[in-house]
């Protein structure tokens, strides 16, 4: 299954691109996060609670963030198995600096992004039906980049339960 | 005693309302699901999530230790019970051994890896998520002709190619009839994957006594006694000591033509466990686990004349067979090709048919089971050869039909088709539809812009199976009548029907031949232990084979009955007639069925030669399959804006010979229908390329609903079958045979004004507005 999509963080590349490498920012973006430890180089064990339609469940999983350019671009890796089936996501993130939108020659104030990936879903949750997993997964993104531009205005605290449950 | 005897009404031909229908409805009927022992113990089962994948280790600790957990099994426990079987054999099939349970690979999402077994279904499905698997993927491939590419994937690894089988057959002379041809029209059809959906998923209780060594096994199955056969082999039991219930079977469409690895795998529990075990197929069990149905990708060349007369056919067929076979897996292919003429009396066919290995699930017979591929195949091609050459599809078949007085007519195939009058069917349906007055309609559409369809398919099928040498397990049915001493009627039948009405329709054949009300016979099948061996339901055979079989055992009864009246009259044999309930001899003297049988167990008076008791069995077998035949046409419209079809009307003329039942034979059509217009609107299973099933649930596996069918206008010629004694043809396929073709032809038809010559099934509406964005393009540029 592509995932791609695009989205804007209100703040200069470089600094979305530090909150994206950051995996306390991480744990608290993802929705559906419950821990997300640093494992290695650029590896990370990803705990996620995950509900789609009638089904709901724990995933098990990594995260490994490869050929870092900060603060251009970056791709990551997503595994996870569970319950209720396995997922596994590979995808490049690409950021670029935004002006003011007026003049081409005001300062960098914003972030564009730009996704594209490539997901592979099995198991029961495979069978629950393409067009919820579609809608699903293009929710997923848009809470967490929402969630990222709070953390990065410093409008959010740290409570980690603050991630809620993917797909609610 | 002289005495009056009145006429009884003939109740064979009746609309007689089902006699099974009362439980039905009030929700009392037994179904596996309904079967409660002491002690019974529940099972799930793992799957694998993975079309392709390595098993490097499972851990099963962690399920075994959850409370309520009895059992846990994987595949190192099951190796002494026998493979999943395969009836079907062909020159050189190349068979993979599938195991009960995995072995150290898994090559289907959906194939079974463990049982769990519970004091309840929940702990058992608790238990199963317990299971840890250490899963190595593997890249899978679904697409059969992918498959067939160099380089592909292995489903199997012993056989690179994915090649189960190359079946060849040749009629004729084909180099001949394209060397004559004037003209050739090629086209790739596509037969989609079909997933088959009875109301009542499968299920199976089995229950293991030690002592008496003996099994009894409740199995949602079409073929209770064939099953008995084979568990009994699977699990290395004495066949008599295996006794197989099919209780109330809640629809089959072929999908229960089977035996499959759970009912060898719950026998096995209960043994181990010396309890009895229940396993009840969940929904989604049923999308990925039950055979599939089609799966077709055919290459088309018809040649012919200008003039329209068809000189030969050629097919390569590529058969989508998933990852290994079921009962009859490659055999339904070999299917397609018999058909493959229809009911043109064109003398050469050349096909060649390419079994092919896929990560997905078997695909077996699925109501038509070959039949529709072929015809949706040569109703195709005989539209688009009209077409091409601007012919009237009515009249281009009127041009190639075997003539009526060709019958029995042997045809390209090699089939020797019973009777027929083709034409008079085809006249008929033009007839009621008034096939003249709408194309003079669809010239006026077209010019108010409207895309209307007129789309005819004129439809052969084999059915009744049939003669042994032509089935894997006989081709007879058997039937006993046992008549009690009060003069009630028990008919025990072979067949196993399933929602088709036999306990009614042969009620009906028995009350006619022996003169008793309708209520005083009773039909038992579907137990083992009760019905002496038969063959079961499946190919439209239950009244041309079973009925039959029945037919000649009421003619024992009928015989021993009127020397039983003679006897008691006091004259002699063949001096008296049994005619509505009597036996009567030439002086007006008579009695009654009910008093011959009571004398027939009082066992005072016997007839010279003969014995008490009134029972007899007759093993019928028919020299022939019957082939009914039809025309089905369908007026449709396509919206503009939407791509969206509308059926205007639904015309059905069939010829399936004698008609015992009006009232079930609609029933039988409209469900067929149903099941035909959903291939070619509606259903597609779909796996896509690392194997996961994409459609495995009601939300996005396109089941027809009532609200989506049409009204359908049903009517019939019978010519009468002269291979069995009812003249009886079949009618269970008939529906879903006749109706793909018919929709798409007239959804081609509508769209031809925009240069669309052939769609693929699904016709969604999707579909049908890309088609129509491109080509208003063409039209644009034209």
């Amino acid at each position: 299954m592509k995932i791609a999509g695009t989205s804007q963080l209100p703040f200069p590349p470089e600094k979305a691109y530090d909150l994206m490498q950051d995996p306390a920012m991480l744990a608290l973006a993802i929705p559906g996060c419950n821990s997300l430890e640093k494992t290695g180089d650029n590896e990370y064990k990803l705990s996620l609670k995950m509900a789609l339609a009638s089904l709901s469940g724990q995933f098990e999983g990594k995260v490994t963030l490869t050929e870092p350019n900060r603060p251009y671009s970056f791709k990551m890796l997503v595994e996870g198995t569970g319950k209720i089936g396995f997922v596994k996501g590979e995808g490049v993130i690409k950021l670029s600096g935004l002006g003011d939108g007026i003049s081409i020659t005001s300062a960098i104030t914003a972030t564009g992004i730009e996704f594209a990936g490539d997901a592979q879903i099995g198991g029961s949750i495979a069978t629950v039906g393409q067009r919820m997993i579609d809608t699903t997964s293009k929710m997923m993104v848009k809470q967490f980049f929402k969630k990222l531009e709070k953390l990065g205005l410093g409008a959010e605290g740290t409570n980690p339960e603050a991630g809620g449950t993917a797909g609610e | 005693m002289t005495t009056t005897v009145t006429k009884l009404e003939k109740l064979v031909g009746k609309r007689i309302k089902r006699k099974e229908d009362p439980r039905l409805i009030t929700g009392t009927a037994t179904y596996v699901e309904d079967v409660k022992l002491p002690e019974l113990l529940h099972a799930a089962i793992l799957r694998s999530p993975h079309g392709a994948a390595n098993i490097k280790s499972i851990d099963i600790s962690k399920a075994a230790a959850l409370p309520g957990v009895v059992a846990v099994y994987t595949g190192a426990d099951i190796l002494g019970v026998g493979s999943v079987v395969c009836a079907a054999d062909l020159p050189g099939l190349r068979k993979p051994v599938h195991h009960i349970l995995a072995q150290d690979r898994t090559y289907f999402v959906g194939h079974a890896v463990a049982v769990v077994v519970a004091k309840d279904r929940y702990v058992a499905a608790d238990g199963v998520d317990l299971i840890e698997v250490d899963w190595q993927p593997t890249q899978a491939v679904t697409d059969p002709e992918k498959a067939l590419a160099a380089g592909a994937p292995a489903v199997h690894p012993e056989w690179p190619d994915n090649t189960a089988f190359i079946h060849n057959q040749e009629g004729g002379d084909m180099a001949q009839a394209f060397a004559d041809a004037e003209v050739v029209v090629k086209q790739r059809i596509v037969s989609q994957r079909l997933i088959p959906n009875p109301m009542e998923t499968r299920g199976v209780v089995a229950d293991w006594k030690q002592a008496d060594k003996a099994m009894t096994i409740w199995t949602s199955t079409q073929i209770p006694h064939l099953a008995r056969s084979i568990l009994a082999g699977q699990l290395g039991l004495d066949e008599n000591r295996v006794r197989l219930i099919a209780p109330e079977v809640g629809g089959g469409f072929g999908s229960k033509l089977n035996v499959y690895p759970e009912e060898a795998l719950m026998g096995f529990v209960s043994m181990k466990l010396q309890k009895p075990v229940k396993w009840i197929e969940s929904r989604r069990e049923n999308f990925q686990t039950t055979i599939h149905g089609r799966g077709h990708v055919d290459y088309l060349e018809i040649a012919a004349k200008r003039d329209g007369t068809i000189l030969g056919l050629k097919l390569k067929l590529i058969q989508d067979l998933g990852a290994y076979h079921q009962l009859l897996t490659p055999a339904i292919p070999t299917l397609s090709v018999l058909m493959m003429p229809g009911l043109y009396k064109f003398r050469n066919i050349s096909a060649q048919v390419i079994g092919v290995f896929t990560n997905a699930v078997p695909t077996d017979a699925y109501r038509g089971a070959g039949r529709p591929e072929a015809t949706h195949g040569i109703e195709r091609m005989v539209d688009m050869l009209a077409a091409e050459i601007g012919m009237d599809p009515a009249e281009i078949r009127y041009k190639n039909f075997a003539g009526k007085d060709d019958f029995p007519f042997l045809t390209a195939a090699g089939l020797t088709y019973d009777s027929g009058d083709y034409a008079a069917t085809l006249d008929k349906a033009l007839e009621m539809i008034d096939y003249k007055g709408l194309r003079e309609q669809q010239v006026q559409a077209r010019a108010e812009g409207k895309l209307m369809g007129i789309g005819i398919s004129t439809y052969g099928e084999l059915c009744g199976f049939g003669p042994s040498p032509a089935t894997p397990a006989g081709g007879w049915e058997s039937a006993t009548v046992k008549v009690e001493p009060s003069g009630k009627v028990t008919v025990m039948t072979g067949c196993s029907p399933h929602g088709q009405g036999q306990e009614t329709s042969f009620a009906q054949i028995a009350a006619d031949e022996l003169g008793v009300p309708l209520d005083d016979v009773i039909v038992l099948h579907g137990d083992t232990s009760i019905v002496q061996y038969g063959i079961g339901t499946f190919g439209s055979r239950n009244t041309a084979v079973g009925g039959a079989a029945l037919f000649y055992a009421l003619q024992d009864i009928r015989e021993k009955a009127k020397r039983f009246g003679a006897k008691m009259l006091g004259v002699e044999d063949g001096e008296v007639v049994l005619a509505d309930g009597h036996c009567t001899d030439s002086n007006g003297n008579s009695v009654t069925f009910q008093q011959i049988a009571g004398a027939a167990y009082r066992g005072i008076v016997i007839p010279t030669g003969s014995e008490p008791g009134l029972v007899a069995t007759r093993f019928w077998e028919p020299s022939n399959f019957a082939y009914p035949y039809g025309a089905h046409i369908i007026v449709s419209e396509v919206d503009k804006e939407t791509g969206q079809i509308e059926i205007k009307r639904y015309l059905a003329v069939d010829d399936i010979g004698n008609i015992i039942n009006p009232l079930l034979v609609d029933g039988q059509l409209h469900g067929g229908v149903a099941q035909g217009l959903g291939q070619a609107l509606w259903e597609h299973g779909v796996y896509d390329d690392d194997g996961q099933l994409v459609s495995g649930t009601f939300m996005d596996y396109a089941m027809p609903r009532a609200r989506m069918m049409p009204w359908i206008e049903s009517a019939h010629t019978i010519t009468p079958s002269p291979v069995n004694p009812l003249g009886a043809k079949g009618v269970g396929e008939a529906g879903t045979i006749g109706s793909t073709p018919a929709m798409v032809n007239s959804v081609v038809d509508a769209l031809a004004p925009l240069g669309v010559r052939h769609i693929d099934m699904p016709m969604t509406a999707g579909k049908i507005w890309k088609l129509m964005q491109d080509s208003s393009i063409q039209e644009k540029k034209a």
